[in-house]
């Protein structure tokens, strides 16, 4: 069968040319490959929010909700480096009054979502703290299987710039699932 | 004498050389043509009337109708709809990639179709994890059937229609219920061989449905105006070979109106899109023609058509030799020179009988011969080459079973429909 082998090859290079390699090298871009094929199992889910997350979309709720056995944890940090331009800044009731409606407005969303989360059949717990956002975020991922971040986390969004650069980079160095929302 | 020795030497080494392919075909064949035009057995001034441009430009127009369309992704995104069509059924996806690829192939070129929708029938048996091979053979077979339907589907039809002044209408009109009769004929074939090895079980089939749901058509398409314009481009094409007679245009013009209306409105760099063309194939064509030329020139062919005319006792006889010859003689040699040798043979016969119905069994036996062996059409090499690259071994004789069985039961069949209507 030596000899159809290679007759086999010497049409198709004549028959196809180069088309095939394009085209294969065009179906990779949407075709999923074998390890992408296996839904990787769910059970702990990392969800960052901040000030500036106003809204979360129902469709979120939703697909969360079809990793059954999942746990959320909501972590919400206020950024030190705001803290500290309002501490050289302001005096210390104007800083303890910022304080206060920060941690009011984190409060209130986080039992939004609380509510939102276990309304889908989720377990939730959540946390708030000062910290930096991107470095904070990074280290917490590492022991979650899922990661899901609003496209304006960390920073205000623009028209031309509609994905927030702290979660650009947070979905270009996550080694886990990501959903952005 | 001599220069009929030469027409013969030359035909048999070009023929052999086309067999073997261990230069390109389109070499061999310009080799062919040079050594002809040389020797001056096909004389300067009657080149032109030996290369037949209505096949040259109706290919050429159609190579660029096609390549435009898809650099678009149409290809791609029928593949992706015909996947979610399909429901994860193997049974389905057997049937429905026939199908698509039957009516591509009908209307666009072969080689192209099976191109672009192997690699998705691949990915889909990947998925489903079953043999692929029941799926890559039923897409040469109806690729290679489908093509017989229209006088745009496959090379040799383009051929006899240009040599014979064969409309667009008349080839549907003819082939069509042939085709269709075959199509079923081949699917029950495939189901009845295949059929209890295409199974999943139902828990799998809910995962395999909703990965191929998960797949985004609209994401094939990668210029979303120049899809549309093709799509448009391509119906007008269709529809205008459907009245081509009546208008009094050529094939070949519809074809390369077609072209000029696409590159015009999609506005794509015209260098890129007609370095796409592919040339090769239209020198193999005028190569050739040139090389049977010359056996027309030497009066060979003349010879021969007289010798068949005064062995066959009737229009039946001749329909049933051409289509069996053509068929066997397809499944061994490339159908393209076998269409270009017996297309003279034909005409010549016309002299002394009625060839009408001899173009519909060289048609048939041409187009559908190539089921026969992995080399017999360009789509077999087309698919069983992509399956080697996946690392999916088809070899000659596992084709062979398979492709004879149906060559047999199609081309009888086929000929059946032929002799009811031309015959008996």
């Amino acid at each position: 069968m030596g000899y159809f082998n290679s007759l086999l090859q010497r049409k198709f290079k004549d028959v196809a040319g180069k088309r095939y390699e394009t085209i294969a090298r065009d179906y990779r871009e949407f075709l999923l490959t074998e390890e992408e094929t296996v839904v990787p199992e769910v059970l702990s889910i990392l969800m960052p929010l901040d000030y500036f997350v106003k809204e979360i979309p129902p469709q979120l709720y939703e697909t969360l909700s079809s990793y059954e056995r999942a746990k959320v944890t909501l972590v919400y940090i206020v950024d030190m480096e705001v803290i500290r331009i309002v501490a050289d800044s302001l005096d210390e009731k104007a800083i303890a009054e910022f304080r206060r409606k920060r941690e009011a407005f984190g409060e209130d969303l986080l039992n939004r979502v609380i509510t939102s989360l276990e309304g889908a059949g989720l377990t939730v717990t959540s946390r708030m703290f000062a910290g930096e956002k991107f470095d904070n975020i990074l280290e917490l991922m590492k022991g979650y299987d899922l990661i899901a971040v609003s496209k304006k986390y960390g920073t205000l969004t623009t028209e031309i710039a509609p994905l927030s650069s702290v979660t650009l980079k947070l979905a270009q160095m996550a080694r886990v699932p990501i959903i952005v929302y | 004498m001599n220069a009929e020795l030469i027409a013969i030497a030359v035909f048999i080494i070009t023929y052999a050389l086309i067999i073997d392919e261990r230069i390109h075909r389109a070499v061999a064949a310009m080799a062919g043509a040079a050594i002809i035009l040389c020797a001056q057995i096909v004389p300067w001034e009657k080149v032109p009337e030996y290369l037949d441009l209505g096949t040259i430009f109706l290919l050429m127009g159609m190579m660029i109708i096609v390549n435009t369309a898809r650099k678009s992704g149409l290809f791609e995104f029928i593949a992706i709809r015909t996947a979610k069509r399909a429901g994860g059924s193997p049974m389905r996806v057997l049937i429905l990639f026939s199908l698509v690829t039957a009516v591509v192939s009908a209307f666009l070129d072969n080689v192209t179709t099976v191109l672009l929708l192997t690699p998705m029938l691949l990915y889909i048996t990947k998925l489903m994890k079953l043999n692929p091979v029941p799926f890559l053979v039923s897409e040469i077979f109806a690729s290679n059937v489908g093509g017989t339907a229209t006088l745009i589907g496959d090379p040799p039809n383009i051929m006899i229609a240009s040599a014979a002044g064969l409309t667009f209408n008349e080839f549907l009109l003819n082939m069509g219920p042939v085709v269709i009769v075959d199509m079923a004929i081949m699917l029950v074939m495939l189901s009845l061989i295949y059929g209890r090895t295409l199974k999943v079980n139902p828990a799998e089939q809910e995962t395999i449905v909703r990965t191929i749901d998960a797949l985004d058509e609209r994401a094939a398409i990668k210029d979303r105006s120049l899809f549309m314009k093709s799509v448009v481009t391509i119906l007008l094409v269709v529809f205008l070979f459907f009245i081509h007679d009546k208008l009094g245009l050529e094939p070949a013009v519809v074809a390369l109106t077609g072209a000029a209306i696409l590159l015009l409105w999609s506005r794509e760099p015209p260098e890129e899109i007609l370095e796409k063309i592919e040339w090769p194939a239209l020198f193999f064509f005028g190569g050739l023609f040139i090389v049977v030329g010359a056996l027309v020139e030497t009066g060979l062919i003349s010879q021969l058509a007289s010798f068949v005319v005064g062995h066959v006792d009737s229009t039946e006889e001749a329909m049933f030799i051409i289509t069996w010859f053509a068929a066997f003689a397809s499944a061994i040699v490339d159908n393209i020179p076998l269409t270009a040798t017996l297309i003279p043979l034909i005409s010549e016969m016309g002299q002394t009988m009625d060839v009408y119905p001899l173009w519909w069994a060289l048609s048939l036996g041409a187009c559908l011969g190539g089921n026969g062996t992995a080399i017999g059409a360009s789509a077999n090499v087309v698919v069983i080459g992509i399956a080697e690259r996946e690392g999916i071994s088809i070899t000659f004789m596992q084709f062979l079973k398979i492709g004879m069985l149906v060559l047999v039961v199609t081309v009888a069949a086929g000929l059946g429909v032929l002799l009811l209507k031309y015959g008996w």
